[in-house]
């Protein structure tokens, strides 16, 4: 087992502890045996001898020592920020902090804030990094209002926003676990960039392609979006209760994407975000293995024939991407065609594409109007037309309907899995 | 005799377990690099399968996830479309076969780290799912939740956690259960004991006077009754108007925070019954707040025209249907129900009734566990989530969350690739 456990911790850490306790005076030193908080375990196997077992014992200390020291810092949130493994040393120092920056500060400000306004606690980590002046000026004029103890917490606050204020996260900040430098937690998007991307589509009529390469989202998480805000809506509209205290304790806990309002005056000229790669190209397991083609030198040889020399079906990248619009407007742009031409030839893409989708609802309005539907309280009964010619000339057919004399239903099978593969949305 | 079973979290054998404890906390910060010096391969590749094991479905049967792997590890590389429209490939070809020489050197793209993915099957479970959305605090826990049946897929119950999600399944865990979960735990306090012994007293005297029999439980009627008629006689719609008008008044005059619970959920009644009056109108078409402001104005107001210039008297019937002020006030009374639900729905109080610490707060730890990978797409507000695709790899960033060095993923990898 590696000694990793602080044997010498800086008394910052351990001072840390305690200023829970005692919120008044945050540096009251106090005894060192108050880091085993363990009594020593009663060992009624172990009647024959008076010695406890030393092993466990230490193991133990080491895990509580571990504890009440670095992991102390993991304990609880860091306000306005992530809290990772990966963002401290091994002495449970954060790395990215300034010499200024104190935790309890941090946390006490926090928390006397929360006592005194909850819309203000919630406003201030937005407002952080963009207006530090302004930021610090309302505190200067709030700890002018207030008095006595007030005071003196706004003290410390200012003093965090000198020197002490946290820098934004690097990479290494953002690991959950430090081993593993391959894993990082990616930001998930703010409720303002949902709602955004939900009025993108659902009241402005935004295709899903179209909102996907304006705010920077790819197209499956467009489509989520829309669909679970519409039912955060019906929720609303049906007054059942939502899990605020919960989803705003954890959009502070993680990183997020903000969203850039393009239309208000102060974000004029900034672009939004991207929030992930749009065009991402998964790779065909036909291509893991290299392939040496010999290939004339006087060939033209471009990745369509590429793709063919790996698999018959493989088709080159710029057919497989989920945005290949965006290939084909560069296209266009790169070939010098003017403006109005471009847009004539986008609109035929879109008709082209709409007559697509049209003629696919045609066939499903056909095919739903095959079968009648018996609307019940639970479950609608669907009523189908079948032929007793798919039962075939010995009547044991695979697509006919109903049980047949002989065949056992494939999930009675042993080694068939019983549990549904799919659930209709 | 039977070996006894080891501790699930043990200090003398360290694991990582996928829950938000404190113990997996320190093993995780103490996990190391394998040892590839002084050890056989074999070996080195047993000790990877076991601690990787012992994270990634340790409540699986061995069998069961041999047949889960799969030795193709999904991956996908970003194309930029600048590029692919300015070339054709064949620029790779130039020169000797390796594309021509530059003057600036091109940087090589990092890594795709194809080892840290070995257990990418595993990411498709159910119970799996819920916990890295962050509903639950361990894997075991989801998977309590959705045996449960607290869980829905679809907007159907599935009490399967082993059940693989499909790219676009939607699942949704009950709010209350999220908020246990996640919250701080409860402590014992004596407002509690009181509570649950006079809840007890009360179950006993109901049982009592029902005689011995289980009383039963009041349901909430909440379906929309579905009228048959196609449309509603002018004499009807008058009456539901002036109804709803009356809630509005009643609405208006209550202070979103006096929480008057009776006066919005009676509102929101006879804005449904307002609505039901119509054929055209199915639940699916005006079910937020905002379909449904939208379809009253325009199907009062489709009403309002045709009825005027049929009957002169109607005249003054149909004005008041759909006046300006008439209609601001019909707006902001919607305004106001959002606003309560909001309210309510934020309101973090002290409740003794609830399973978890009230002011509800995050359980401690979970800060150092808490993020949601890129394959899933969740909504905090209605606990649901959406599985988008299945984790893969990319340059540099692996998606499964694996807290093991790439050289363990990889042996462990190597474990499983035997006899295939």
């Amino acid at each position: 087992m590696p000694s990793r456990c602080a044997a010498s911790m800086p008394p910052r850490l351990r001072s840390s502890k305690f200023s829970s306790s005692t919120a008044s005076s945050p540096f009251i030193s106090c005894p060192f045996v108050r880091l085993h908080p363990i009594a020593q375990p009663v060992h009624s196997s172990r009647q024959f001898s008076s010695t406890p077992c030393q092993q466990i014992t230490l193991r133990r200390r080491k895990f509580y020592e571990w504890l009440n020291g670095p992991g102390q810092q993991l304990k609880e949130p860091l306000p306005g920020s992530t809290n990772y493994l990966g963002a401290y040393d091994k002495y449970g120092n954060l790395v990215r902090a300034g010499h200024g920056w104190r935790r309890e500060d941090a946390k006490a400000a926090a928390a006397g804030q929360q006592q005194k306004a909850d819309p203000e606690a919630k406003a201030e980590k937005p407002a952080e990094t963009p207006t530090p002046a302004a930021q610090e000026s309302l505190d200067e004029l709030e700890a002018a209002i207030r008095s006595g103890e007030a005071e003196e917490e706004g003290k410390t606050q200012r003093e965090e926003k000198d020197d002490g204020k946290l820098p934004p996260e690097t990479a290494e900040d953002l690991r959950p676990f430090p081993l593993n430098q391959y894993f990082r937690s990616q930001p998930v998007l703010s409720e303002d960039l949902r709602e955004a991307i939900f009025q993108r589509v659902k009241k402005d009529g935004a295709t899903v392609s179209l909102a996907s390469v304006e705010f920077g989202v790819s197209n499956e998480r467009v489509g989520a979006v829309v669909r679970l805000k519409q039912m955060e809506k019906e929720w609303i509209a049906q007054g059942k209760t939502l899990a605020l205290p919960y989803s705003k304790a954890v959009l502070q806990m993680l990183p997020t994407t903000p969203h850039v309002d393009s239309s208000q005056a102060k974000n004029k000229g900034k672009r939004p975000i991207q929030h992930e790669p749009i065009n991402d190209l998964p790779v065909h397991p036909a291509t893991h293995q290299q392939l040496f083609v010999p290939v004339s030198e006087s060939r033209h040889y471009t990745r369509v024939d590429a793709g063919r020399a790996f698999h018959n079906s493989l088709l080159p990248a710029d057919a497989r991407i989920p945005h290949p619009e965006l290939v084909q407007a560069e296209r266009e742009l790169e070939s010098g065609l003017s403006f109005e031409e471009r847009r004539r030839l986008a609109e035929q893409r879109f008709e082209k594409q709409q007559e697509g989708k049209r003629k696919e609802e045609r066939r499903m309005e056909a095919e739903r109007a095959k079968e009648k539907v018996v609307p019940r309280r639970r479950w609608d009964f669907v009523v189908r037309d079948v032929s007793v010619e798919a039962a075939g000339r010995d009547g044991r057919g695979i697509e006919a309907s109903g049980w047949r004399y002989g065949f056992p239903h494939q999930d009675r099978k042993r080694g068939i899995p019983k549990i549904p593969t799919r659930v209709e949305a | 005799m039977p070996r006894k079973k080891p501790r699930f979290h043990s200090l003398k054998k360290l694991n990582v377990r996928q829950n938000w404890s404190r113990w997996s906390l320190y093993s995780l910060s103490q996990l190391k690099a394998p040892n590839v010096t002084t050890r056989t391969y074999f070996q080195q590749k047993w000790t990877a399968k076991a601690s990787t094991r012992a994270y990634h479905g340790e409540h699986i049967r061995e069998k069961k996830w041999k047949h889960m792997f799969k030795r193709n590890l999904p991956a996908v590389v970003a194309m930029d479309h600048r590029y692919l429209a300015r070339h054709d490939g064949s620029e790779q070809a130039a020169g000797r076969g390796m594309g021509a020489d530059t003057q600036e050197k091109t940087r090589t793209p990092p890594m795709t780290p194809y080892m840290q993915m070995a257990y990418y099957p595993l990411e498709r479970r159910l119970d799996t799912a819920i916990f890295r959305a962050l509903f639950a605090s361990s894997v075991r826990q989801a998977r309590q939740f959705v045996v449960h049946g607290l869980v829905k897929v679809n907007g159907k119950k599935m009490p399967y956690p082993g059940y693989a999600l499909n790219p676009g399944d939607m699942f949704q865990v009950e709010p209350s259960s999220v908020m246990f979960a996640t919250g701080a735990p409860k402590s014992r306090s004596s407002t509690a004991r009181r509570v649950t012994k006079e809840k007890a007293a009360a179950r006993a005297e109901a049982r009592e006077q029902s005689g011995g029999q289980t009383p039963k439980q009041p349901k909430p009627d909440s379906v929309i009754s579905q009228s048959a008629r196609e449309e509603p006689t002018p004499a009807e719609l008058k009456k539901h108007l002036q109804e709803l008008m009356e809630q509005v008044d009643g609405v208006l005059a209550e202070d979103v925070k006096a929480k008057d619970k009776q006066k919005f959920r009676a509102l929101r009644q006879s804005v449904r019954k307002a609505i039901s009056l119509w054929r055209s109108a199915n639940p699916e078409t005006i079910s937020t707040l905002d379909t449904q402001f939208d379809f009253l104005k325009t199907q009062i107001a489709g009403r309002a025209a045709a009825t005027t210039p049929s009957s002169p008297k109607d005249i003054d019937a149909a004005e008041p249907l759909i006046s300006e002020e008439d209609q601001a006030r019909l707006r902001s009374a919607f305004d106001k129900l959002k606003l309560e639900t909001e309210h309510t729905s934020a309101w973090n109080s002290r409740n003794a009734a609830a399973p978890y610490a009230t002011p509800w707060r995050p359980r401690d730890y979970m800060s150092a566990f808490a993020f949601i990978p890129r394959y899933l797409e969740v909504n905090q507000n209605i606990c649901a989530a959406v599985y988008l695709r299945h984790p893969v790899a990319r340059q540099g960033l692996a998606e499964v969350p694996t807290p093991f060095h790439i050289e363990t993923g990889q042996l462990a990898f190597n474990w499983y690739l035997r006899n295939r």
